[in-house]
């Protein structure tokens, strides 16, 4: 019956199964790891097929959705899995945190692992290790990490992860406005003394995620528009700051 | 792709203005889909709506470990378009909708035969057996069960599930999304 139900996973990926077969195939998928590997590859195979089905929508067809999820709340993310070197179990220790910060440390775990597969791009200007994904992990995996996250003026967010204990944030910039490429967004610590800078963009770049380390008194994690390549000090104002609590 | 998956990330902590730009990347790709497989751009439009307004609403749920943003707005996209196929079906009502002229599907496909990389796509497809692309496109695009689609083809149902499977792995290789 296995053998059989495996050969539907093909059908599956197209959704050419009746509802009966669908279910029954996707309860197989929990159970056989890699029929579910192969079932997500021939997914990443499948969508590329509406490549050749672009169409434009209506015009109005925006206004009525973004009408439509202004109306709707979101759902809560899914329970973290209890798998062993994930995040899962550690956040779920924290019963006293509230469902928000959850649902924002999962949010930011999401964002990190999608930049981290590929494209951490950062000159930092001090003599930091290149960001790793583990040490991203283990900040997003402390028990004492806390969630900031504040709207970019001219658009895009930015994201802190922090732990006290580890010293340590990840930072993750989503969308920022365009600069063009004579500039560069530069991301600081702000503590008491003064502000230092904890890294710069690429020039042009929007989006970046990235390991700050030394966090020390820093009270607001900052990120300002410069000229390419970054400056000794920020020019205000800033475009974002998202203060550190604690 | 990065871009989206942002943009998802974005939604899903409740940023309407990333939903809004995720929506302008996104829905040419749901509405097209949505289009090819219903045919009627009315009910085109009208499932493109849910899916983009179920977009927004389980963006949460997104989990870019199991597979990229992409993939996953198409899913979605397509299992409503196909559900709503077969709730037609059962209704009885897609022969009279089936007798209607369809007028817009060439000009569709042609406008997206100009638009993005749509070639490797083709070029892939074509690496396919015939019995393998009848199958996987009268199921994708045509949103037909594989049973349909061994009666279409008036082959053996255990042969198109087959070809289906087969030309989806050929299909993987050949775009390289093998990971």
């Amino acid at each position: 019956m296995s053998a059989d139900v495996h050969t539907l996973i093909g059908a599956w990926a197209v959704d050419a199964l009746d509802d009966d077969e669908r279910t029954e195939v996707e309860h197989h998928l929990t159970e056989c790891e890699s029929c579910a590997q192969e079932a997500a590859e021939l997914r990443e195979a499948v969508w590329r097929l509406s490549d050749v089905t672009i169409a434009d929508p209506p015009p109005r067809l925006r206004a009525r959705v973004l009408a439509e999820a202004s109306r709707i709340r979101q759902e809560a993310p899914e329970t973290p899995a209890p798998e062993p070197r994930t995040a899962a179990p550690r956040l779920r220790r924290h019963r006293g945190m509230p469902r928000l910060r959850l649902a924002l440390v999962a949010g930011a775990l999401a964002a990190v692992m999608a930049v981290v597969g590929g494209i951490v791009t950062w000159s930092v200007m001090r003599d930091t290790a290149p960001t790793r994904s583990d040490e991203i992990a283990a900040v997003l995996e402390s028990g004492d990490a806390e969630v900031g996250k504040t709207a970019a003026s001219g658009g895009g967010d930015v994201t802190v992860v922090y732990s006290e204990r580890l010293d340590k944030a990840v930072v993750v910039l989503a969308g920022l406005a365009a600069i063009g490429e004579e500039r560069s967004y530069q991301v600081w610590m702000v503590d008491p003394e003064g502000q230092i800078s904890a890294g710069v963009m690429n020039p042009g770049d929007r989006s970046a995620t990235m390991l700050v380390e030394g966090l020390g008194d820093a009270e607001i994690i900052g990120v300002t528009e410069e000229p390419a390549g970054g400056s000794q000090t920020p020019t205000l104002p800033m475009v974002a700051d998202v203060p550190l609590q604690g | 792709m990065p871009a989206l998956e942002q943009l998802l990330h974005g939604t899903a902590l409740g940023d309407e203005d990333a939903f809004a730009r995720l929506y302008d990347e996104a829905a040419p790709r749901v509405y097209g889909l949505c289009l090819r497989v219903l045919r009627d751009p009315a009910q085109a439009e009208e499932v493109a709506q849910e899916v983009l307004v179920e977009v927004w609403r389980t963006a949460t749920r997104f989990d870019p470990a199991r597979g990229s943003a992409g993939a996953w707005l198409s899913t979605i996209a397509h299992r409503r378009a196909v559900d709503r196929v077969r709730s037609v079906q059962a209704s009885g009502d897609r022969e009279r909708r089936a007798a209607r002229p369809e007028p817009e599907y060439d000009a569709v496909a042609e406008a997206a035969a100009v638009r993005l990389e749509h070639r490797q796509v083709r070029r892939c497809l074509s690496t396919l057996t015939e019995l393998q692309r009848q199958a996987v496109t009268l199921a994708y695009y045509g949103g037909h069960t594989y049973r349909q689609v061994a009666s279409l083809l008036g082959a053996a149902v255990p042969t198109v599930k087959s070809r289906i499977r087969d030309g989806l792995l050929k299909l993987r290789d050949c775009l390289e999304v093998a990971r």
